[in-house]
């Protein structure tokens, strides 16, 4: 949980860390793409205002060609008042920019009575009209420029003003001395010029909606301003006043001024003003949309990237998980496996599949007392669960038929066992059988399991095996106990549905009749061994199958009822001390037909004595008659002796054996003859069986 | 089952022949008896001839050193075969009995 914080914590770290570098490099970007925006729309502006002033200054040339082209009309008729009126009009019709001319006489030339004259032509209506101007309310004396220009006999520009009667004008009056005859300034020729359009070309030349043109004179004073409803009049005035400082830019630098200044008289500046947050604002949009979408998308790969470490994580546990349920599976089916069998004795073959990794099914047998134990089994369900009821059924049946050796009353208490803690439902269908090797007894029970075959020379037939309620379905079934006597050579052939049952890819069942033909031909062909015999069945199962998926375990188990040459005698003894004595030349008979070295043979007698003398000396109470019987039997590789007696139940396994390790003087004299029946025998089991005490040694003679 | 006990050199010499089964071991104990009383001599059991032997027989061989022991004598097996000596092994009396 912590490494998850931590690897959590630095994928964000690494995300957050290149959020801020790309943040850093849009804004690096963003500056740059703006310096280079700034000069750009400087250079604009410059190109702009330099245009506009190239355009007033070429008017202005214009206008001054025209007066000194045209002026010496008016020289020539300076004393014939009357005749300057025409000579006014053909001036003023010379040039389209000019508006109206006039001829201010300087006082003391004037050519009429009077001290002022001044005619004056104007375009009217596209006509020209003429009109003479001086008069007590008009003293032209007193306007500067005529002062200027009467009194220097230098030419110049008025500042623009507003002038007219219907509407206003922008003007600007070119002065000019007019000179008499004798070379003195006798008048100042004026000619008006409209300028009108200028301010609409501040304001057309306009890229920005609240960016505005201004024209100031040559002192800074303003002259053209945009119209009041176009441009706030406070804020033309905060421009004015940074102009007056000699300021380009607000203090918030929010405003940005270009002023370009005319290269000729009469040095009019020409000003741009713009709103730097107007000019940006569109690319200052741009780079927040852009910062927002990286972001956004660093958002986008951040969880994406968990997304892919969290699944990842998932797959690798998953993974993990699935690898160890692997590994835990393959121990399991090796622990099942390792239950089974695993060397088999001639005449003995069993063969298990599961069709999982581990199964339900399961089958044992082993040899007890000359008697060959055998079960079959089939858990209902089949995979991990199965397999664990089938392990405790395994054990149990072990545990239970090591004390009892009757197959009914192992299936009952099997069935006990298994109701008594079966809170999962399962249920068991069980088969066990007990062979007696030395006589060829088969006695069985039947828990709902399949009958198996039974297979003598004629060929394979059912066992006649009653079905029986399964285990673990009600506690107190009672299972019903058959027995038959089977000839050597013949055979018992169990098995689980899973082979009665293996479907092919048409979901056909392979069938009990098909095992049945299996099993004859095989008889009739002569299969002598058991080995060859299951695997002729089990393959002819997975022919049928052909690849399609094997559906349930598939168990077999054949037991071949094949004793060697078999040898058995018995003889009856009463309990009195002197008959132990027909016991020695009994055993040595039969001993002497087993061909055993003088070890072995006298391990044996000693072993049986012990048990005899046993049950003479201490079976019967003292004064009664009773008898011992005992049966020597042997299929030349194994000796079985069987002591019963009617005497007393007594179990002589139960009794300690004597201390063989203390000294002379602590040994008690007794004890010394069951310890040598364990010694020299390989098992000793009692049973008290129909009233009678019976004890069994085996001993391998191989 | 032949029993015989003779002295020589001091010591008590009993020679077992055949058998010693349980049959046998009661008869075997009597012609032993004099062995009970052996005064402080030493007590060799020649068993070259000993066959077998059973939990009987070992009893008394038993009584006969506890005897001795108590009288402080020795007891001697001598020329024990492979099928009496397992049977000494397995009851432990290997480690109780001298040998010879």
């Amino acid at each position: 949980m912590k490494n998850a914080t931590k690897s959590w914590l630095s994928r964000l770290w690494i995300i957050v860390v290149a959020a801020l570098l790309v943040e850093i490099i849009s804004l690096v970007q963003y500056k740059r793409i703006r310096g280079v925006m700034e000069e750009e729309t400087e250079v604009r502006a410059y190109i702009v205002l330099g245009a506009i002033a190239a355009e007033i200054g070429h008017m202005m040339e214009l206008t001054e060609a025209t007066m000194s082209e045209n002026l010496w009309e008016v020289r020539r008729n300076l004393g014939q008042p009357d005749s300057l009126f025409p000579a006014m009009k053909r001036l003023i019709d010379d040039n389209p920019h000019v508006v109206g001319g006039c001829i201010s006489f300087v006082p003391g030339h004037s050519p009429s009575r009077e001290r002022l004259f001044e005619p004056y032509a104007y375009k009217w209506g596209g006509k020209i009209k003429t009109m003479q101007l001086a008069g007590p309310d008009h003293d032209y004396t007193q306007n500067p420029s005529f002062r200027a220009v009467a009194e220097t006999g230098v030419p110049s520009w008025s500042d623009p003003y507003l002038y007219g009667r219907d509407s206003l004008f922008n003007l600007t009056t070119f002065s000019y001395p007019v000179l008499d005859g004798n070379g003195e300034i006798a008048a100042v020729c004026g000619l008006d010029i409209d300028i009108s359009w200028l301010g609409d070309t501040l304001v057309a030349r306009q890229h920005f909606p609240s960016s505005f043109g201004l024209l100031l004179t040559r002192d800074g004073k303003l002259v053209v301003a945009p119209p009041a409803d176009r441009t706030a009049p406070e804020k033309v005035e905060q421009v004015m006043q940074l102009i007056s400082e000699g300021k380009m830019l607000s203090a918030d630098g929010k405003t940005v001024i270009h002023r370009v200044r005319m290269n000729r008289d009469p040095y009019w500046q020409v000003v741009e003003v713009y709103d730097t947050e107007e000019v940006y604002e569109g690319m200052h949009n741009v780079w927040r949309k852009q910062i927002g979408f990286i972001l956004l998308g660093l958002a986008i790969l951040f969880f994406m990237i968990e997304r892919f470490a969290h699944n990842e994580k998932e797959l690798r546990k998953a993974t993990e998980k699935q690898a160890r349920i692997d590994g835990e599976l393959a121990v399991a089916r090796n622990i099942q496996q390792e239950m089974l069998p695993k060397t088999f004795p001639a005449g003995i073959s069993g063969h298990l599949e599961p069709a999982l990794e581990v199964g339900g099914d399961l089958y044992d047998f082993y040899r007890r007392d000359g008697k060959l134990f055998f079960c079959i089994g089939d858990v209902s369900g089949k995979g991990v669960p199965a397999a664990m009821l089938m392990s405790v059924l395994h054990s149990l049946f072990r545990l239970i038929s090591g004390k009892e050796e009757s197959p009914s009353k192992i299936l009952k208490a099997l069935n006990r066992q298994l109701c008594e803690s079966n809170e999962s439902n399962m249920f068991v269908t069980f088969f066990v059988g007990c062979l007696d090797l030395y006589t060829g007894k088969l006695r069985y029970s039947n828990a709902g399991h399949d009958k198996p075959f039974l297979l003598p020379g004629s060929g394979a037939s059912l066992l006649p095996a009653k079905a029986n309620m399964p285990l673990g379905v009600f506690t107190d079934t009672e299972f019903k106990e058959q027995s038959l006597t089977i000839e050597p050579g013949s055979g018992i052939f169990l098995y689980t549905d899973g082979l009665t049952e293996a479907k092919n890819a048409r979901r056909q069942a392979f069938g009990r009749e098909h095992v049945q033909e299996i099993l004859n031909s095989c008889i009739k062909e002569g299969c002598t061994s058991a080995e060859s015999t299951v695997a002729a069945v089990s393959e002819a199962a997975h022919a049928f199958e052909a690849g399609a998926p094997q559906a349930d375990d598939l168990t077999i188990l054949l037991i071949k009822y094949e004793p060697g040459e078999l040898l058995r005698v018995s003889i009856t003894l009463i309990n009195d001390k002197d008959e132990a004595e027909k016991l020695g030349p009994f055993l040595k008979d039969f001993l002497s037909k087993l061909e055993l070295d003088r070890k072995t043979a006298g391990g044996l007698r000693l072993a049986l004595e012990e048990a005899v003398v046993n049950v003479i000396y201490y079976a019967y109470p003292e004064g009664e008659t009773g008898d011992v019987t005992v049966y020597a039997e042997s299929d030349r590789s194994e000796v079985r002796f069987t002591v019963v007696d009617s005497g007393m139940p007594f179990d002589p396994t139960a009794v300690l054996s004597a201390d063989t390790t203390l000294d002379a003087q602590n040994r008690p004299i007794g004890g010394l003859g069951i310890h040598l029946v364990r010694k020299l025998t390989d098992s000793v089991s009692y049973s008290r069986k129909d009233g009678k005490n019976v004890l069994i040694l085996t001993k391998s003679i191989i | 089952m032949k029993t015989t006990i003779q002295e020589i050199d001091g010591k008590l010499v009993a020679t077992l022949s055949g058998e010693l089964d349980t049959a046998a071991s009661q008869e075997t104990q009597e012609a032993l008896q004099p062995l009970l009383n052996s005064e402080g001599k030493d007590i060799v059991i020649d068993c070259t001839e000993l066959e077998y032997i059973a939990s009987s027989g070992l009893r008394i061989f038993l009584s006969i050193l506890k005897q001795a022991k108590s009288v402080g004598s020795r007891v001697v097996l001598k020329n024990v075969n492979e099928v009496v000596r397992d049977v000494l092994e397995l009851t432990g009396f290997v480690s109780i009995f001298e040998f010879e």
